[in-house]
């Protein structure tokens, strides 16, 4: 994420308009939203997210569940069709609709997840030296090896459901998290006030929770942003490879579909579009985090 | 002398990390819902035909026991017996294992010889448009789903301008060197597909480290003393900014690999990775526990190869 930091930086060209203000008045949270909300990648970007959790919360009123069979197969993208029909005659653009539902819950699910697991024993390795060597250990040792084959294996003896992928791909989304947030949190360990709250007799986990997981706060959403846009890759990674629930529809599956109908040589539009929304969502949330990136750290501001 | 004790850490933390490969994927497979006790014997048997399924598999045993007879059968090379085509594991996955180092070897090598040249241009130009345009198409570059590269391209290249064929490795009855250069026709796409989709962060990354490395002192002392800019990028900047785009490909192998799972699958290239995909759709756990096996291994064996490149190449490992 930090190599492609300038791209959001120089991209924010507005110059300080808000001059007047004396940003010192501002709390740092919303000194960050107003620095956020001047680079227009990253709100074009926050724009998108949003849009498409909106088409995820309301799919059923937006489209029919695509089920059964239809007259019209493989039809090309039309009026009746705005992305045509697959191989059994269902509507491309409910299958996309329906798919950004599940994609997006189980990407924001198994993140949430990843998260929890990743930011605990984070913190906890970064506080407690015994258990750094095993966490760290563990850590490295998990990121070495090939996680796909791996989420494909489990997710195959489990069985495939929505729980399943989520599951699976949060027991291999962590380790990432850990990496990133022990980093930070050993930097935080080491400042005086954490020395302080020691001394004057407050018990581990308060240190941890209210001195140090504050502290490493702002590391933890851009992680939440880019673990979910990476959930939403393994996700489509496995359905794709036919591990998705086969009750609901998603964007990896819609691909599989076409893959294994053979439509995907003849019908461009079965796979271009749930492509695009792939793209959409994972391009959108990195951008969201480089900008988020830029907007807190003082020296990417332009102030 | 420090580069033995450097390469040995290295050695032992490969060891240990395909150990716990091993171990992972060895209680995954027997504690999980679809053990291999309900997919060799089912319910419905009579007691007798169950039971000597069920010793046939070594599946009777204690599971710790299990363990160390399926530790020893890794080491002389045994990985299993397939559940469906009842052949030994590690004679069906050897057979695709070539293809795969092929397609991601080639690919791996073609990504660094883009991206080296791709990354100096970029930080040549740093803020220029050049830099704009390698910066976003790096942000969508890494975002991208292998999948969906790979059909795009089969769709454009292959199907529409029909220049590289779209499905397996080579034709049948080819020898000599129209073989070669129908594998290197059929390698043309899967190939492509996973240099585009690794190619961002190898240039996002030498172009960062490449733009540091030029405003060290060393890069003014070289000027000062009157190099031309072009020797003072080739010569003296590049070298110390590959080597972090030496850990990199480390980082990106097991990335690299579960692309190739995806590209086989898409151009039914005939590697493990199409292997596991045939196995997922059977049910056929021996074959995907072998195949993550043996590609925990290649991972292993390539950020060996490549951590010892680092330490030849890098003056303070040498020195300690």
């Amino acid at each position: 994420m930090t190599p492609a930091a300038p791209v959001a930086a120089s991209a924010g060209t507005t110059p300080a308009a808000g001059g007047l203000l004396a940003p010192a008045d501002l709390t740092p949270g919303r000194r960050t939203w107003r620095a956020f909300s001047r680079n227009p990648l990253g709100m074009i970007s926050l724009a998108i997210i949003l849009v498409m959790a909106v088409v995820a919360i309301a799919a059923p009123l937006l489209a029919k569940f695509p089920s059964g069979y239809g007259r019209d197969i493989l039809m090309p993208p039309s009026a009746a069709h705005p992305f045509g029909t697959d191989d059994l005659g269902r509507d491309v653009l409910a299958q996309v609709i329906w798919g950004t539902r599940i994609s997006m819950i189980i990407a924001f699910a198994a993140s949430f997840l990843a998260i929890l697991i990743g930011v605990a024993l984070g913190v906890l390795a970064a506080y407690a030296k015994r258990l750094d060597g095993i966490v760290s250990t563990l850590v490295d040792v998990s990121l070495a090896l090939p996680v796909l084959p791996l989420m494909i294996l489990v997710a195959a003896l489990i069985g495939p459901s929505v729980t399943t992928l989520v599951v699976v791909i949060a027991l291999f989304s962590w380790p990432e998290v850990t990496r990133i947030v022990r980093s930070q949190a050993l930097s935080v360990t080491r400042l005086p006030y954490v020395d302080a709250a020691r001394t004057i007799g407050g018990s581990h986990f308060w240190i941890m929770t209210r001195h140090i997981l504050p502290a490493v706060a702002p590391i933890i959403v851009v992680s939440v942003v880019l673990t979910a846009s990476r959930a939403v890759l393994s996700e489509a990674g496995l359905s794709f490879l036919g591990l998705g629930d086969p009750e609901s529809w998603s964007w990896g599956k819609i691909l599989y579909n076409a893959q294994r109908s053979g439509a995907l040589t003849i019908a461009w539009w079965c796979t271009l579009f749930p492509s695009i929304a792939i793209l959409l969502l994972v391009v959108s949330a990195t951008l969201v985090s480089i900008a988020y990136n830029d907007a807190r750290n003082p020296k990417t501001r332009e102030n | 002398m420090h580069l033995t004790g450097y390469f040995l850490q290295r050695l032992l933390r490969g060891l240990v990390t395909f150990w716990f490969a091993v171990t992972v994927t060895f209680f995954l497979v027997r504690l999980l819902p679809g053990d291999p006790v309900s997919a060799v014997a089912s319910p419905s048997m009579t007691e007798e035909i169950r039971q000597r399924q069920l010793e046939v598999y070594g599946l009777d045993r204690p599971l710790l026991a299990q363990y160390f007879a399926y530790l020893g059968q890794l080491v002389q090379g045994n990985l299993g017996i397939s559940f469906l085509s009842s052949q030994p594991v590690s004679k069906i996955l050897m057979e695709r294992l070539p293809w795969t180092l092929l397609l991601t070897g080639t690919a791996l090598v073609v990504t660094v010889l883009l991206g080296i040249p791709l990354g100096v241009l970029a930080a040549t130009r740093a803020r220029g448009w050049v830099d704009q345009i390698v910066q976003v198409s790096g942000v969508i570059g890494q975002s991208l789903f292998v999948p969906s590269i790979g059909i795009f391209l089969l769709y454009t290249l292959g199907l529409l301008a029909g220049w590289f064929p779209i499905g397996g490795a080579v034709k049948s009855d080819l020898t000599g060197f129209a073989r070669i250069a129908s594998i290197a026709h059929h390698l043309v796409l899967p190939c492509l597909t996973l240099v585009m989709a690794q190619l961002a962060g190898y240039v996002l990354t030498l172009r960062a480290t490449l733009i540091e490395a030029l405003g060290e002192e060393y890069c003014d002392l070289a000027r000062a003393k009157g190099t031309p800019e072009s020797k003072v990028i080739w010569k003296h900047a590049l070298r110390n900014a590959l080597l972090p785009t030496t850990t990199l490909i480390g980082l990106q192998i097991g990335f690299l690999v579960g692309g190739a799972v995806l590209t086989e699958t898409i151009y039914a290239y005939p590697g493990v990775g199409r292997a596991i995909f045939e196995a997922v759709g059977q049910l056929d756990f021996p074959v995907l526990q072998g195949a993550f096996v043996l590609l925990a291994a290649t991972v292993v064996i390539a950020n060996l190869v490549t951590d010892m490149a680092y330490g030849l190449l890098d003056p303070r490992v040498r020195a300690g």
